[in-house]
C-alpha cells in the first residue's frame, strides 16, 4: 500500500519537473523550437527550474532530518539560526560595498555568514561532551532573534539601494537564478543529502531515545553531529541559492509523514524529491499567474502549502514527528 | 567453577562513578553475572540501580575500575558488535514515538547486516502482540507498549537483557505478564538478564537479588539471604519483614511504621 503511495508521489513530483521547464508566462512546445526559444529554455528556464529543485530538496531533506533529532514537530531549516544568519552576513556585506566578486558577492557573504553561525549555534548547542537537542533548539531561537533585530536595525537605517535588493533577496528570490552558482550548491546539497540518507537508520533510532539508540549500536553523539553538519550545509547552501524560503522545510516533511509514515530511510529521499518539485510548482505559479510580475516563491509556498496541511491535520486521527 | 553455566558474561570491577565533581555517586562497584541468570536489582529511588545498568552498558562510562564483557573491556567493543550482545532498555519509554509495531520491533534489527534466525513475526508471537502489528505505538496500553519494545530485544538477539524497572507503573496483570514473559525467553533461549524494581514482594520471586544502597551493595544471593529484616530495613529506611505461609509462599509486612 505504502509503495504506491510513494511511487505516486515520486511520479507527480517528476511529471512537476519535467513540464516546468516549458510552462510559465510563455508556453513553449519542446518539439517545435525556434532559436530563442531555445535560448530562453537553456539560460533562463533550465537554471532557475534548477535552483528551485536544489533549494526545495535541501529544504525538504533539512526539515525531515531536523525535526527528527530535535524530536520536535515544529523545527524546520531556519530555526537554527542558520538563514537569518546568512541574510545578516549578506547585508553587512552590501553595505560595506563588497561588490569585488561581482554576483557572487551575496552568495559567497550569505555561505560564510550561514557557515559561522552553524558552528555558534554548535557551540551553544554542546554540553558535556554532545550536542544537546534542546540546548539547539533555544540556541538557534535566540540567535536568530538577534540576527533579525541588527538586520531590521540596519534596513531601517539606511537608504541604500543594495538594501532593498538584499532584503528581496531574504524573502526569496529566484529570478536572478543562472547557472554560476548551480554546481556550488549542487555540491553541498548532494553531499548533505547523502550523509542523511545513508544514516537514516540512526535518525530512527536517535528517536526513541539516546539510551535506545545507543543500545541498538549506534554512537548517539556522532550521529547527532554528523545530521548537524548535513543540514548545515544544505541549508547554508539553499540559502546562498535563492534566498530564505519558507513552509517547505516545516511542513513538506509533515505533509510526507501523513502519506508514507514516520521512516526516515524512506521518508528523507521523499521530502526531498517533494520539496523540489513543490518549489518547482511555486515558482511556475508564481511568474505565471500575474505576468511580467512575479510574486516570490516563498509567499506561493505558504499560500498553497498552508491550506492543504490544514486539511490534512482535520483529516487525520495521528499527528507525529 | 569455571563449567559453561557460571561463565560470568558481564563483570564490574571496582567501579566508580560521579554526576558531578567531587561527589562520588558509586563507588568501588563489584559483582558479575553469570550465563543464564535472572537477577533482580532492588533499592529504593535514588539508590542507583540506573546507573548500575547504564554504567553496565556503557550508556555511561565509569571514572575508576572497569566494565568487562565476556572477558573483553566493554568499551572496546564497536558499538554495532556490543549491541549483539547486550541489550538496555531505559525506564521511560516515550510514547510519542511515531512507528508502528512491527516497524519499532524490526528495528532491532539495525545492529545486523545478516538478519539473525528470529524473525520480526516470530518476536511479535513470542510477546503476543501479533494482532497488533499494525498499531501505532501510541494507540498501545502500557503493557503492550512494553512488551513491543521487549520484542524488540528479542529481534537484537542479545544475550543479555538490561532492564530498567520494565515493571514501573503497570497493573498487577501486566507486571505479571511481562514476568513470565521474561522468564519463559530466558529458559527458552538462555538469555541473561538483569532486571531493576523496588517491589520487594516481586523481589522475593527472583532466583538471585541484588540489594543496594547509595550506590553500594547491601546483599547479592538467593531472596532467603539477602531479602532480611535488617538489609531491607537498611536499604529502604523502614522497618520490613518477611514473611513465610504454610503455603511457601512470601509476603511482606511493614510493623511499627504507622
Amino acid at each position: 500500500m505504502s509503495k504506491i503511495k510513494i511511487s505516486t508521489l515520486i511520479l507527480i513530483s517528476v511529471l512537476i519537473l519535467s513540464t516546468s521547464i516549458f510552462l510559465g508566462p510563455r508556453i513553449i512546445n519542446p518539439f517545435k523550437l525556434t532559436g530563442a526559444e531555445k535560448e530562453i529554455l537553456i539560460s533562463i528556464r533550465l537554471p532557475r527550474v534548477i535552483v528551485a529543485v536544489l533549494m526545495g530538496i535541501a529544504l525538504g531533506a533539512s526539515g525531515a532530518v531536523l525535526q527528527g533529532i530535535l524530536r520536535n514537530p515544529l523545527a524546520d531549516p531556519y530555526i537554527l539560526g542558520i538563514s537569518s544568519g546568512a541574510a545578516l552576513a549578506a547585508a553587512l556585506g552590501l553595505l560595506s560595498g563588497t561588490y569585488l566578486l561581482g554576483k557572487f558577492s551575496i552568495p559567497l557573504t550569505a555561505f560564510i555568514g550561514a557557515s559561522i553561525v552553524s558552528i555558534v549555534v554548535g557551540a551553544f548547542g554542546w554540553k558535556r561532551g554532545g550536542l544537546r537537542p534542546e540546548r539547539l533548539l533555544l540556541a538557534g531561537i535566540g540567535l536568530s532573534f538577534l540576527f533579525y533585530s541588527i538586520l531590521m536595525l540596519l534596513i531601517s537605517i539606511s537608504s541604500d539601494e543594495s538594501m532593498r535588493r538584499a532584503l528581496l533577496w531574504i524573502f526569496g528570490d529566484l529570478s536572478i537564478a543562472d547557472w554560476s552558482l548551480i554546481p556550488y550548491g549542487f555540491v553541498f546539497i548532494t553531499a548533505g543529502l547523502c550523509i542523511s540518507i545513508s544514516r537514516a537508520k540512526a535518525l530512527n533510532a536517535l528517536m526513541l531515545g539516546d539510551e535506545l539508540a545507543h543500545s541498538l549500536g549506534f554512537s548517539v553523539q556522532r550521529e547527532r553531529l554528523l545530521f548537524f553538519a548535513s543540514v548545515a550545509l544544505m541549508t547554508a547552501a539553499s540559502v546562498s541559492l535563492g534566498g530564505t524560503i519558507g513552509f517547505i522545510g516545516l511542513l513538506i516533511p509533515h505533509i510526507v509523514r501523513f502519506f508514507i509514515g514516520s521512516d526516515n530511510r524512506v521518508l528523507i529521499p521523499v521530502s526531498a524529491i517533494c520539496g523540489g518539485a513543490f518549489l518547482c510548482l511555486a515558482d511556475l505559479i508564481g511568474k505565471s499567474i500575474m505576468p511580467p510580475m512575479e510574486i516570490p516563491s516563498g509567499i506561493v509556498t505558504a499560500i498553497i502549502g498552508s491550506p492543504y496541511f490544514l486539511y490534512l491535520l482535520r483529516k487525520r486521527d495521528v499527528i507525529s514527528i | 567453577m569455571s563449567s559453561v553455566y557460571n561463565h560470568s558474561i558481564l563483570e564490574l570491577y571496582n567501579v566508580g562513578f560521579q554526576y558531578f565533581r567531587n561527589k562520588k555517586f558509586i563507588n568501588n562497584l563489584t559483582f558479575s553475572v553469570g550465563n543464564g541468570e535472572f537477577i533482580g536489582l532492588l533499592g529504593a529511588n535514588g539508590s542507583g540501580k540506573s546507573t548500575i545498568l547504564k554504567l553496565a552498558s556503557g550508556i555511561l562510562k565509569p571514572s575508576d575500575g572497569h566494565v568487562k564483557l565476556w572477558d573483553k573491556p566493554l568499551q572496546s567493543y564497536k558499538n554495532k558488535d556490543r549491541a549483539k550482545l547486550l541489550c538496555y532498555l531505559p525506564q521511560l519509554l516515550d510514547i510519542n514515538v511515531p512507528f508502528k509495531v512491527r516497524d519499532l520491533v524490526s528495528m532491532g534489527l539495525y545492529p545486523y547486516s545478516i538478519p539473525p534466525e528470529i524473525t520480526v513475526d516470530e518476536a511479535l508471537e513470542l510477546v503476543g502482540l501479533k494482532e497488533k502489528s499494525e498499531s501505532y505505538i501510541a494507540n498501545l496500553s502500557g503493557g503492550e507498549r512494553r512488551r513491543t519494545f521487549i520484542a524488540m530485544t528479542l529481534l537484537q538477539g542479545a544475550g543479555l537483557l538490561l532492564l530498567d524497572e520494565p515493571l514501573a507503573n503497570l497493573d498487577i496483570k501486566y507486571q505479571i505478564e511481562i514476568q513470565r514473559l521474561l522468564r519463559e525467553l530466558k529458559e527458552k533461549k538462555n538469555i541473561s538478564i538483569i532486571m531493576a524494581l523496588h517491589d520487594i514482594n516481586m523481589a522475593s520471586q527472583f532466583e538471585k537479588v541484588m540489594l543496594i544502597k547509595d550506590g553500594k551493595v547491601l546483599g547479592i544471593g538467593n531472596p532467603e539471604t539477602v531479602l532480611t529484616g535488617n538489609l531491607l530495613k537498611e536499604a529502604f529506611d523502614v522497618g520490613i519483614e518477611i514473611k513465610k505461609l504454610d503455603s511457601g509462599e512470601t509476603y511482606i509486612s511493614y510493623p511499627n511504621n504507622f
